[in-house]
């Protein structure tokens, strides 16, 4: 489908976050050929955890099991948020694809199934989520077990400053007897006064280190029926990686996700770069954008960041910049702008309003719900309340409406708007081949 | 009388240039380059030569040899991989010189042996005379058009004195035709050889030769009536045949005086009453002396150190380990040698992979033709002997360290060297010579210290307020607090960092990891990390870079926090920038 012109698409994706590689996989499933620009290095800061929506509402911090029955109520009570405008069969199958997708790149998931899961988190808390990886996912079936939970063996390695299997224990002890927590020295670490997750995750994709290490855990194992470590059981094989920990221990061994950013980040970097380049998207991950230009029928972009710059057409632009930290909005002393074309954005109409006055408050700031408004076909309004151009796209954090992270539907809302505007892209550019 | 005095001449050249070349030759022996070239004695040396080559003529080695000669000396096989112009322009002049050298300059020796009743002025001797003459000047001018067209901003290496000795040459090729037309055009030339050979001063028979020589043979007599009358010719053409033709051929056959004779037609007069006959003859001759005398002392050496090179070098079989094969003696020996066969043709410098360093650092010492001068300079302790004139500090040999340790030892320069000198030998040995005379390596001085002792060093030297300035220019992105700004202590430089990630099994560890360098630039405390073993350590894989989720350019930031410490740590050190 792409057109004659040298560097031309049909898509042109900016922002490789989990929108922006979620835009990229989609519109490559449904053979639309595509650039993707920006780095995902804000991935790294993901844990790997796949949510979808858990809370709602926010100021209630009202969790649901089901997210479907969330995001039901969710549109009844807020018609305008993202999420409430995606279909429960398109959000099935945008996940369905994602996971698919990962499990291929090298990065398996449980299965999905109709609820959401809890899982420990670092500081020994727990968190509610929807697609758990599965080196992850042994620790949630504890968390989930119906009857008394079992004892359990919690792992960590001296000199790992980011990870206390003790702080753990000590937090969830109490409704949990039978968790226990041992530190270890990792193999060949002696003389390191620090050591660095993805560094270990490393090393243990050498046999060598990993009998070392199950060596070592092996007779601390008593009655536990199940070990969890930090993250940090493999990088490029991580799955080979979980797998001999689970023979070498004869228990189910599950990983604890670290604090961002984490191997389970980099992972999910690893696998999503992988997942969308196999699929032929083209990408410019050091490429930022200097400018955007439409004219009927085609987008021009100039990139910046590639030696002696580089011109790129295409037929649909999806923006999924993100808000503040990916820079796709930008704050300043009057007020919330879009970085690329100065889009209208939604948002308290004086900076007196952007929070309350409790910080803490549970309903979140208006802030936190700024972004960008779009028509019922994802496309951004400009300032005359139209869409700004015919093929322009928004996904993802960027849009108003929402505020994710008390939702806890990060990437419920990167994966679910990303497979819907696709959608309206495709038939879009149907429409004008057929025309 | 003035046969006695060329013949004083050529003998005084002769006898300087032997002892010239019996001192530039022993210095083979004599100069010491690397450490390891410290301890051999002169008759180790020797001896070593002597081994070499007798192991070479007793063993199939002495195919290979044949094999170079014929290939790498006689047909500059390396020139012509690299330089199609330059071979052939080298190939032009080295012929048109040597025939020369062999049928004109050595007549009396070679040709007159060779060839019965051989005289200058038969032919073909006249227009092969030119011939050669003018395959020396196309090979001079396409040398010249090939030198315009490389013409770099950078310097290259060039002495005066091997300049003057082309313009010397220029000057014996220049003179030796400007005689030879005057000699066609001279009336007193004329009369001198008719007064000879014909044995008459009777106007009978000189009239009509003077009418032949004058009409077709390009004589120029300015009391010869005109118009010639034919009749006149055709009797001179008689008597041509039997009193002149037998040992003279026709002037025009030399293409080139002949020419130039016409040109010089209308100043015949003054040339005859100056003796410019007399005087072409000594200049031509004095300046072949003074050419011969000067021979070993200029680039001209070349003639005979780049094929003893290229015959050592091409005899021994493998080039990788022939640093390793040969003794130190020899290796000694070798260096030396190189030092003396370089022909500063800077092919080297125009396929060097640091030349853009050179650029950058304004610092053309980092070419390897400059590398190698400086080598010589350092054998000779001139380098470390000159001192900046301001502060008295050893500059030069500050720039020539710099130099030395940037060399990525790529061996680019060794496999392009048309006299197939094997530098990156002499680069290694220049580098350990660098190193004993108190300048190793920056990644090794900087070791002497410890990053927060460097840092409370740099507190207490003056020095450092002079820097600022230059600080800005040589480490932008550090001196730029929006470079690092946006980094939010994530780790994820050090989680991906290679070198860190080695440290955990190594008692040598960083000191710092690539976040808590960015951190220390966010305190502002940059002088604390310009020793920093993190810093000096990176393998500037970019993992961090490439990873880095807020944009920072921290494997950049690395690159200049070292070229940064090189300056200011240097400072400290006592080795200081003179600028």
């Amino acid at each position: 489908m792409t057109g004659a012109r040298r560097n031309s698409f049909d898509v042109a994706v900016i922002g490789a976050g989990m929108a922006g590689m979620a835009a990229s996989l989609f519109a490559a499933e449904r053979g639309l050929s595509c650039i993707q620009i920006g780095s995902g290095g804000g991935i790294l800061f993901a844990s790997g955890l796949l949510d979808l929506l858990g809370v709602h509402p926010v100021a209630e911090r009202c969790l649901w099991r089901s997210p479907y029955a969330a995001l039901a109520a969710l549109a009844r009570d807020e018609p305008l948020h993202p999420l409430a405008r995606v279909d429960a069969p398109s959000i099935r199958a945008a996940f369905a694809t994602f996971v698919t997708a990962l499990g291929a790149a090298g990065l398996a998931y449980a299965p999905l199934g109709e609820q959401n899961r809890n899982v420990l988190t670092a500081i020994g808390t727990t968190k509610t989520t929807f697609g758990v990886p599965r080196a992850m996912v042994a620790g949630a079936d504890l968390l989930d077990a119906p009857d008394a939970r079992p004892p359990c063996l919690l792992v960590d390695f001296r000199g790992l400053r980011e990870f206390s299997a003790r702080q753990i224990a000590a937090t969830l002890g109490r409704s949990w007897p039978g968790l226990r927590h041992q530190r270890i020295e990792f193999p060949g670490s002696g003389a390191a006064p620090e050591l660095y997750a993805a560094h270990l995750a490393r090393a243990l994709e050498t046999a060598e280190t990993r009998a070392n290490t199950i060596a070592l855990v092996q007779p601390l194992l008593g009655d536990a029926r199940a070990v969890g470590f930090p993250a940090v059981l493999g990088l490029a094989r991580a799955g080979e990686v979980h797998a001999a920990f689970e023979a070498g221990l004869g228990v189910p061994v599950f990983e604890i996700p670290t604090m961002p950013t984490s191997v389970p980040g980099l992972r999910l970097l690893r696998a999503l770069e992988a997942a969308v380049s196999t699929r032929g998207v083209r990408r410019r991950h050091q490429a930022s954008v200097r400018a955007l230009a439409f004219d009927a029928d085609d987008a021009t972009i100039e990139l910046d960041g590639v030696p002696g710059g580089e011109r790129v057409h295409a037929r649909a632009v999806v923006l999924a910049t993100g808000r503040f930290t990916g820079r796709g909005l930008t704050a300043d002393r009057d007020a919330v702008r879009e970085s690329i074309l100065g889009l209208p954005v939604e948002q308290p109409s004086a900076r007196e309003g952007w929070h309350q006055r409790d910080f803490l408050a549970p309903s979140g700031h208006a802030i936190n719900r700024a972004g960008l408004r779009t028509d019922e076909a994802w496309r951004p309004l400009g300032a005359s309340g139209k869409p700004a151009w015919l093929r322009l796209y928004a996904v993802g954090s960027i849009l108003a409406h929402q505020d994710w992270m008390r939702s806890k539907c990060g990437s419920g809302l990167a994966i679910a708007t990303a497979w819907a505007a696709m959608e309206q892209v495709a038939r879009a550019l149907r429409g004008t081949a057929a025309g | 009388m003035s046969t006695m005095l060329l013949q004083t001449a050529l003998d005084v050249s002769l006898v300087l240039c032997v002892l010239g070349l019996v001192w530039r030759v022993s210095a083979w022996f004599r100069v010491r380059i690397g450490p390891d070239a410290r301890d051999v004695t002169l008759s180790q040396r020797v001896a070593a030569l002597l081994h070499g080559a007798g192991a070479v003529l007793a063993s199939r080695r002495i195919f290979d040899v044949l094999r170079a000669c014929f290939l790498d000396v006689l047909l500059l096989r390396r020139l012509f991989a690299n330089e199609k112009l330059r071979w052939l322009a080298h190939l032009l002049i080295v012929v048109g010189f040597v025939l020369l050298l062999l049928m004109h300059a050595l007549a009396a020796v070679v040709t007159e042996k060779l060839f019965q009743g051989y005289q200058p002025t038969l032919a073909p001797y006249v227009f092969l005379r030119n011939l050669f003459g003018a395959i020396v000047f196309i090979g001079v001018a396409l040398l010249l058009v090939g030198r315009r067209r490389r013409r770099t901003d950078l310097a290259q290496v060039r002495r005066p004195i091997d300049a003057a000795f082309v313009a010397l040459l220029g000057f014996v090729l220049v003179t030796g035709f400007l005689l030879e037309a005057d000699k066609i055009a001279s009336p007193r030339a004329f009369y001198r050889m008719t007064e000879q050979f014909v044995g008459s001063t009777d106007p009978e028979k000189l009239e009509p030769l003077r009418a032949l020589w004058a009409s077709e043979f390009g004589v120029v007599f300015d009391d010869l009536k005109q118009p010639i009358d034919p009749r006149l010719i055709e009797t001179g053409r008689e008597l041509h045949r039997d009193a002149c033709a037998p040992c003279h051929t026709q002037p025009a056959s030399a293409f080139v005086s002949y020419p130039v004779a016409r040109m010089l037609a209308p100043a015949i007069g003054v040339l005859d009453q100056g003796r410019a006959d007399v005087w072409l003859l000594y200049l031509h001759a004095f300046a072949c002396f003074l050419g011969l005398a000067s021979l070993p002392f200029t680039l001209f050496f070349h003639v005979v150190s780049a094929p003893i090179s290229l015959l050592v070098n091409g005899a021994a079989p493998n080039r990788a380990s022939s640093a390793q094969e040969h003794s130190a003696a020899a290796r000694a020996s070798r260096r030396a040698l190189a030092l003396a066969a370089c022909v500063r043709c800077g092919i080297c410098d125009a396929h060097c992979s640091v030349a853009p360093l050179a650029r950058y650092f304004g610092n053309p010492g980092l070419l390897p033709a400059h590398k190698l001068v400086a080598s010589g300079e350092f054998a000779g302790g001139r380098l470390l002997r000159s001192r900046n004139e301001q502060d008295g500090l050893r500059y030069e040999a500050l720039r020539a360290a710099e130099a030395a340790f940037l060399c990525t030892d790529c061996g680019r320069c060794t496999s392009v060297c048309p006299v197939g000198l094997d530098l990156e030998d002499l680069w290694q040995a220049g580098r350990g010579d660098f190193a004993a005379a108190g300048l190793p390596a920056p990644a090794q001085w900087v070791r002497e210290r410890a990053a927060l002792a460097w840092a409370e060093s740099l507190e207490a030297d003056l020095v450092q307020s002079r820097a600022s300035e230059a600080d800005a220019t040589l480490a932008p992105l550090s001196a730029d607090r929006r470079s690092f700004s946006r980094c939010v202590q994530c780790q994820t430089c050090t989680n991906v960092c290679p070198v860190v990630a080695h440290s955990m099994h190594s008692d040598h560890g960083v000191d710092l990891t690539p976040q808590k360098v960015m951190n220390l630039l966010r305190l502002g405390l940059r002088d604390l990390t310009l020793g920093s073993r993190m810093v000096w350590d990176c393998a500037t894989c970019y993992q961090c870079q490439e990873h880095c989720p807020e944009g920072v350019r921290v494997a950049d930031i690395m690159c200049e926090l070292r070229a940064l410490a090189v300056r200011r740590l240097g400072a400290v050190r006592g080795v200081r920038e003179a600028a």
